[in-house]
């Protein structure tokens, strides 16, 4: 492989990439369902070849070396701007979105003020027009004045504006009335209503998924219930709005439990044109990390498909009540992480999305029960999921296909977004604007505070190891991100 | 400083002497998941050297003499800070005690703030109360010295399940809980008490019994059943049951845990009328229990609610003694973490 004859004459994050090799590295294509072995040129900002190797040319190329896959989409992250520049901005989460091998973002609304008017759309528009980086930022508007759960935001001119879709994310469309009414006007629109979806009656004070980590540790337990319920609720209200408006869309984010996977997995099945998504910690950490284990969620698993005890087999090696596990929805037991995996698997989620939430230091180092809510997680996204590729868990392809072609996928069954570059093929096709992460599954990188791009350094993954170093990350043809360690390229 | 009081010097309270092995290696007390059985036989011990101390004329010891406690409590809790605060002058330690309501806390002042301010004027020692679980490994991860979980949210408690211990093994035969029924009756869903019990009756071979409403109770079945293989090393299984009844017959101890008002608010009790009709302890049903069964709470208790006034006065109640007991176990505890060593730096990361 190389990467670029000499960095020092190579272009800076933001300029247009005039020319760069990649020979005999692993291809993934999820756009054409292909993968092996492969070469690429990129040439004037575009993807000028792309070379499938076959015969003696790909000997020794094999998927557990340099990866060439189409740049990432996140469909629910946290760039905090305007309002909680402290914790996050367009710039530095662009950088850290690159670093995580995506070159496309789309913004949560929950900012302050939230986007409920195309003003503070503007505003973010224009951090991501002038800071920089290639990363293409879409964004959510609300789906109530100020995220209230009152009103309709201005959806038809956040619409005008451009908006991906609504979402009252951090917390659920407040009630059935106004979730039935966001539907129905943002469907006029062709756009659609992403809910978190909680019964917050019952998580009121909760601080850990109910059961027994919880119940030892002394946290306030969150009911599965409470996701079953609005995961219901959700459902039944759109199957009523898609009566009358069948472009009404509904898509569910960060879905957790077994169970309401299962609700979404039968909708599915009776034709609801319903999305979901699963988020990388929800998949691979449980609750039991906040007792102090730290082992993936698959090795949490007794053979007999039940939770093993960490407090009897000795996994708990990190100090308890780490705040940066604090997370909504509330990090389950492994049989729930098996089952957002199964989801995945099986396609009734249709993507991976971070839920980057990334929290200032004042807001994560308090006690537990008092800390923000959130990971930070576009970094560490792409690693976490090659654990599970490494672990025989998630076919390469299926975990790239996650990042890329299912949420592209997701938008693009929202008619007014079916034919933005949102829902674009991502996918290595020659001739079109190079957009595409190279990262090397045979070089792990240490996840530091230093590391993390992003402002947030709430993660659970600092001091552990990740397979899947980043190496170059290029979005529309532009340079997004390259690894900075000289002897590499 | 007498000499009377110079002659109970620390080689008084040197313990172990009769110790299988047992040697004080935590840098702080936060919970007792951490602690082993013979390790809590050592706390026993050295509780026993405290208790001879304070029954001498001058209660008072040089083992401490210098150190600095400072007790920071998030809560209110006369009982408790008092102890701990009798405790470290009983060692001749300095004391300075901290609570919320006069303090920068009150200013907004974060707990990792607190913590260091504290730290900065000298604190060696840190005693701390919170009503969040979890809050003192907060404290412990920021602070130099040593931090004494004096009561954490719903977490632990674990000087009061000690002397809880304690006191038990005064009253049982060869002070041994094995086999011994243990009913522990009450809001076990919100008690601290409740679950550093958990963690030191069944290390010391009790059949303990946790009983109260179905809504007080939940998720501690869930606890149950995963112990109830016999999976944790050094612990037993133990019983969680809303049969008031099932939970004290054959008791060799009952506890009465304390009921609060706001559990009525919270829609989880219907009233506290109700309460102490269906789970209250009172004679008829301490009658259940052994004839030589003793009635134990952690207090402050609400006589009529989860506990009869015929029973807290009772022969049998050694309410009183838990107190005393108290003053003793936390002195123990300072000795350990504090005064017979210092490991304040050799490697233990506080569990």
């Amino acid at each position: 492989m190389s990467l670029r004859a000499d960095s020092h004459t190579g272009p800076k994050v933001g300029e247009k990439v005039e020319r760069f090799e990649v020979e005999k590295a692993w291809l993934v294509d999820p756009a054409s369902g292909r993968e092996g072995p492969g070469e690429i040129v990129v040439s004037g900002g575009l993807l000028e070849s792309v070379v499938w190797l076959e015969g003696k040319d790909a000997l020794g190329v094999t998927d557990a070396g340099v990866v060439v896959a189409p740049g990432f989409l996140d469909l629910h992250a946290h760039f905090r701007e305007p309002g909680f520049e402290d914790a996050e901005t367009v710039a530095t989460g662009s950088a850290a979105a690159a670093h995580g091998g995506y070159t496309s973002v789309a913004l949560m609304p929950n900012t302050e003020p939230a986007v409920d008017e195309p003003g503070v759309l503007e505003r973010i528009r224009s951090a991501a027009r002038s800071n920089g980086s290639p990363v293409e930022i879409f964004a959510y508007g609300a789906v109530s004045v100020d995220r209230a759960g009152e009103q309709l935001s201005a959806m038809g001119e956040l619409a005008d504006a451009g908006v991906l879709g609504y979402s009252d994310d951090g917390a659920p469309v407040r009630t059935s009335k106004l979730l039935r009414s966001a539907l129905l006007y943002a469907g006029m629109l062709g756009l659609p209503v992403v809910d978190h979806a909680e019964d917050t009656a019952m998580t009121a004070g909760a601080e850990a998924a109910e059961g027994y980590v919880a119940s030892v540790m002394g946290l306030a337990g969150w009911p599965e219930a409470a996701e079953v319920n609005a995961v219901s609720r959700d459902l039944a209200v759109f199957a009523d709005a898609l009566r009358d408006e069948p472009r009404a869309r509904l898509h569910l984010t960060h879905v957790s439990t077994a169970a309401g996977l299962d609700l979404v997995r039968r909708a599915k099945a009776a034709g609801l044109p319903v999305t979901c998504d699963v988020t990388p910690h929800h998949m691979a950490f449980t609750d039991e990390w906040i007792a102090g284990a730290r082992r993936w969620s698959w090795k949490a698993l007794g053979a007999d498909g039940k939770p093993r005890d960490p407090w009897a087999d000795g996994a708990l090696v990190a100090a308890p009540y780490n705040t940066a596990l604090r997370v909504n929805p509330p990090l389950r037991d492994p049989t729930d992480a098996a089952a957002c995996l199964a989801a995945l698997l099986d396609g009734t989620a249709d993507a991976v999305a971070t839920d980057h939430a990334p929290h200032t230091v004042v807001d994560k180092e308090v006690e537990f029960g008092r800390a923000a809510n959130g990971i930070s997680g576009i970094e560490t996204a792409l690693g976490v999921l090659l654990a599970l590729v490494d672990a025989g868990k998630l076919p390469l392809a299926r975990a790239v296909a996650a990042l890329t072609s299912g949420p592209a996928g997701v938008a693009g069954n929202w008619p007014g977004a079916a034919t933005t570059p949102a829902a674009r093929s991502r996918g290595l096709v020659e001739g079109a604007s190079a957009d595409l992460v190279v990262f090397d599954r045979a070089d792990r990188w240490l996840v530091t505070e230093g590391a993390l791009r992003s402002k947030g350094k709430n993660s659970p993954l600092l001091g552990r190891e990740l397979s899947g170093r980043v190496l170059l990350t290029i979005a529309g043809g532009r340079l997004a991100y390259e690894d900075p360690d000289p002897d590499r390229t | 400083v007498t000499a009377q009081a110079e002659a109970a010097s620390a080689a008084d309270v040197k313990t172990g002497g009769a110790a299988p092995g047992a040697v004080w290696h935590h840098r702080h007390l936060l919970d007792l998941d951490v602690v082993s059985w013979p390790e809590i036989e050592l706390i026993m011990r050295t509780t026993d050297e405290m208790k001879g101390i304070l029954a001498r004329p001058i209660r008072k010891v040089p083992a401490l003499n210098g150190r600095r406690v400072t007790t920071l409590f998030y809560e209110a809790s006369t009982r408790t800070r008092v102890s701990f605060e009798t405790a470290a002058r009983n060692l001749s330690a300095d004391v300075v005690s901290v609570s919320t309501a006069t303090s920068s806390v009150t200013k907004g002042e974060s707990l990792v703030d607190t913590v260091r301010t504290l730290e900065a004027l000298g604190a060696e020692i840190l005693v701390m109360r919170h009503s969040v679980s979890g809050a003192p490994y907060l404290a412990a991860d920021v602070f130099g010295g040593h931090v004494l979980n004096g009561g954490d949210g719903w977490h632990a408690h674990p000087t009061q399940a000690l002397l809880d211990l304690y006191t038990m093994r005064q009253h049982l035969p060869g002070g041994d809980l094995h086999g011994r029924k243990v009913a522990i009756v009450g809001d076990i869903l919100h008690s601290r008490v409740a679950r550093s019990n958990v963690w030191s009756l069944t290390a010391a071979g009790a059949d303990l019994w946790l009983c109260g409403p179905a809504t007080l109770l939940r998720g501690m079945d869930r606890w149950a059943v995963a112990w109830s293989g016999g999976a944790i090393p050094g612990r037993g299984r133990f019983h969680v049951t809303s049969d008031v009844n099932e939970a004290l017959r054959d008791a060799d101890v009952v506890m009465a845990l304390r009921i609060q008002r706001e559990r009525m608010q919270g829609g989880l009790l219907p009233s506290l009328r109700e309460y102490a009709t269906r789970f209250g302890l009172n004679a008829e049903r301490v009658a259940l229990a052994r004839p030589e069964a003793i009635v134990m709470h952690p207090g402050p208790m609400n006589e009529g609610v989860e506990i009869a006034p015929d029973v807290a006065t009772s022969g049998r109640a050694v309410i009183t003694e838990q107190v005393t007991n108290g003053v003793a176990v936390r002195m123990a505890l300072l000795y350990l973490l504090a005064g017979s060593h210092d490991p304040a730096h050799s490697g233990d990361a506080g569990r």
